[in-house]
């Protein structure tokens, strides 16, 4: 009895080791996640978007070119909850990627992408599952550099990195694609230059002062993309006709009726 | 002696624990779960057809404090379904804070058994307080531009006097916010209560909203435009409540037959109105 109990213990313990492994695993592949890639030599766009045939200059937001499906059955105003997806990174086209330090691209992606979720969360609720009502936001910072040396970090737990990671040229390309189909429905580049001294030079770089203006910097980005979404979302003329004729609460009072 | 310290010490916890609690009578307007959330405000014989409607069509039924709008969901159910659409004295152990009621005794009361100056008289006579109409109209524009207003939300309000009550569902977050924001700065507000209700955004509601959308604009699609839509579908653990205005009853019943055939669907509150020329 004590023998099939010791055996059934192990076995227990070996199954749940497993799971646990199991388990585990998908997440360090998604911590090590933000992927690198290299931009295009020679060209304006890194690729990123699944269309940039209908961006146009956005007279609202300077150094921004913008697109929003017009049609009436894909519009942005259908949805109203969203996938964030993981920050994709693009290096400079003559940046040498083996020296791209690993925990700069994890610590940037991850600021970003919680920035973003924080300014869009209590317009579009985020999910994870994909749906016809359901919007798939895709960022990528693009024109990441690699900086010069800092002297490392002295042990395990400093979190300095071994290079600057340069940000100064960076751009924001992203798009909200229909979850179910990919087709997209509001895309925008934003080519705003913060200029030289952008750098981060810390894995902690979001509880680090000297990095404030990096943090300033992705802050901004997440709440132009705000901005740039409720600009999206305001009625047109001919809408806001359309909502005030047809907006009638209930109980209301007859004088009050149009 | 140390039983007598311990109970000394864990009194004040166990007063806070009840503090909402009360033990009252006090008088209620019995009316449907969907209905008290729709149309607070004022008991005029719209809102007592709403109700015997709604609670027929199987919203359950609640009790709606008249001194303060209160909803108040009850233990014994049985008691109250009698009496829906009428006005009731009741009894029982109340949670401010849950809006739930141990209920005790329920019986129906007439509107003239409440004295003349009673607080609990503003909600039975509506003419006393009367909406200002430009303030109404003001309100009510200030809401229809909202930008965040979609197919699956619907605002209501109630203007008494200068208070306004927001109801209703939304399932975006900024919306409560929003209409508050929109409203409390108009002169003549002098109060906003907020009762706007933030829709759950499960699995199956998700899968509900959008097949009910999709069905509607196949046969429905001239009510749905660019932003926005006049008829609104809500979405609520299974159940769906459609509402806004058509112009033809036959619209009213394919949209309410259209509704009902989604697998899922617990239950379709078919709440549009019909008003030819909307």
């Amino acid at each position: 009895m004590t023998t099939e109990f010791k055996k059934g213990t192990v076995c227990l313990t070996a199954f749940c080791l497993a799971m646990i492994a199991a388990c585990s695993q998908p997440q360090q592949q998604q911590q090590a996640g933000a992927t690198l890639k290299q931009m295009p030599a020679g060209k304006d766009y890194s690729g990123f978007l699944s269309s940039y045939a209908n961006l146009k200059p956005n007279p609202d937001f300077e150094n921004t070119m913008s697109y929003v499906n017009p049609d009436k059955e894909k519009n942005i105003h259908q949805y109203f909850a969203v996938i964030i997806e993981p920050v994709q990174l693009y290096v400079s086209t003559d940046a040498d990627v083996s020296k791209f330090p690993d925990r700069g691209r994890t610590a940037l992606a991850a600021y970003f992408e919680h920035a973003i979720t924080d300014a869009v969360d209590d317009a579009f609720a985020p999910v994870t599952e994909p749906g016809p009502l359901v919007l798939r936001l895709r960022t990528a910072l693009v024109g990441v550099d690699v900086g010069g040396e800092t002297g490392g970090a002295k042990d395990k737990d400093d979190p300095t990195l071994n290079r600057m990671v340069n940000i100064g040229k960076v751009g924001v390309e992203m798009e909200l694609v229909d979850s179910v189909t990919g087709e997209q429905i509001a895309a925008a580049v934003d080519r705003e230059n913060l200029g030289a001294g952008a750098e981060i030079g810390s894995a902690n770089f979001s509880r680090d002062e000297k990095f404030e203006a990096a943090r300033e910097a992705f802050d901004g980005w997440a709440s132009r993309l705000r901005r740039f979404l409720d600009s999206a979302h305001e009625l047109s003329k001919e809408d806001a006709a359309h909502a005030d004729a047809s907006y009638h609460p209930y109980g209301e009072p007859v004088a009050a009726k149009k | 002696m140390r039983i007598l310290a311990i109970t000394a010490l864990a009194l004040p916890f166990v007063g806070a624990l009840f503090a909402d609690d009360e033990v009252s009578t006090f008088r209620a307007y019995v009316d449907s779960d969907l209905c008290a959330r729709l149309m607070l405000g004022p008991i005029s014989p719209a809102r007592m057809e709403c109700s015997q409607k709604t609670f027929k069509d199987g919203s359950n039924p609640v009790l709606v404090r008249l001194q303060n709008n209160l909803v108040v969901t009850v233990n014994k159910e049985k008691l109250i379904r009698p009496l829906v659409g009428q006005l009731a004295s009741v009894s029982g152990e109340l949670k401010v804070k849950d809006g739930t009621m141990k209920l005790a005794t329920a019986d129906a009361i007439k509107a003239d058994s409440v004295p003349a100056n009673d607080p609990d008289r503003r909600l039975l006579d509506p003419q006393k307080n009367k909406a200002n109409p430009e303030l109404y109209e003001k309100i009510r524009h200030e809401l229809a531009m909202m930008p965040y207003i979609g197919y699956f939300d619907f605002i209501s309000f109630t203007l008494n006097g200068g208070d306004v009550i927001l109801t209703g569902w939304t399932v975006r977050q900024i919306n409560p916010n929003d209409a508050r924001n929109a409203v409390k700065n108009i002169k003549g507000v002098e109060s906003v209560v907020n009762n706007i209700d933030l829709l759950p955004l499960g699995s199956n509601d998700m899968r509900i909203r959008a097949a009910a959308l999709a069905a509607m604009r196949l046969q429905l699609s001239m009510y749905f435009w660019g932003a926005g839509s006049d008829i609104k579908i809500i979405v609520k653990n299974g159940n769906i409540i459609l509402l806004g205005r058509v112009i033809r009853q036959a619209d009213s019943d394919i949209a309410f037959i259209r509704c009902n055939s989604i697998p899922g669907v617990f239950k379709v509150f078919n709440m549009l109105q019909v008003q030819p020329g909307a």
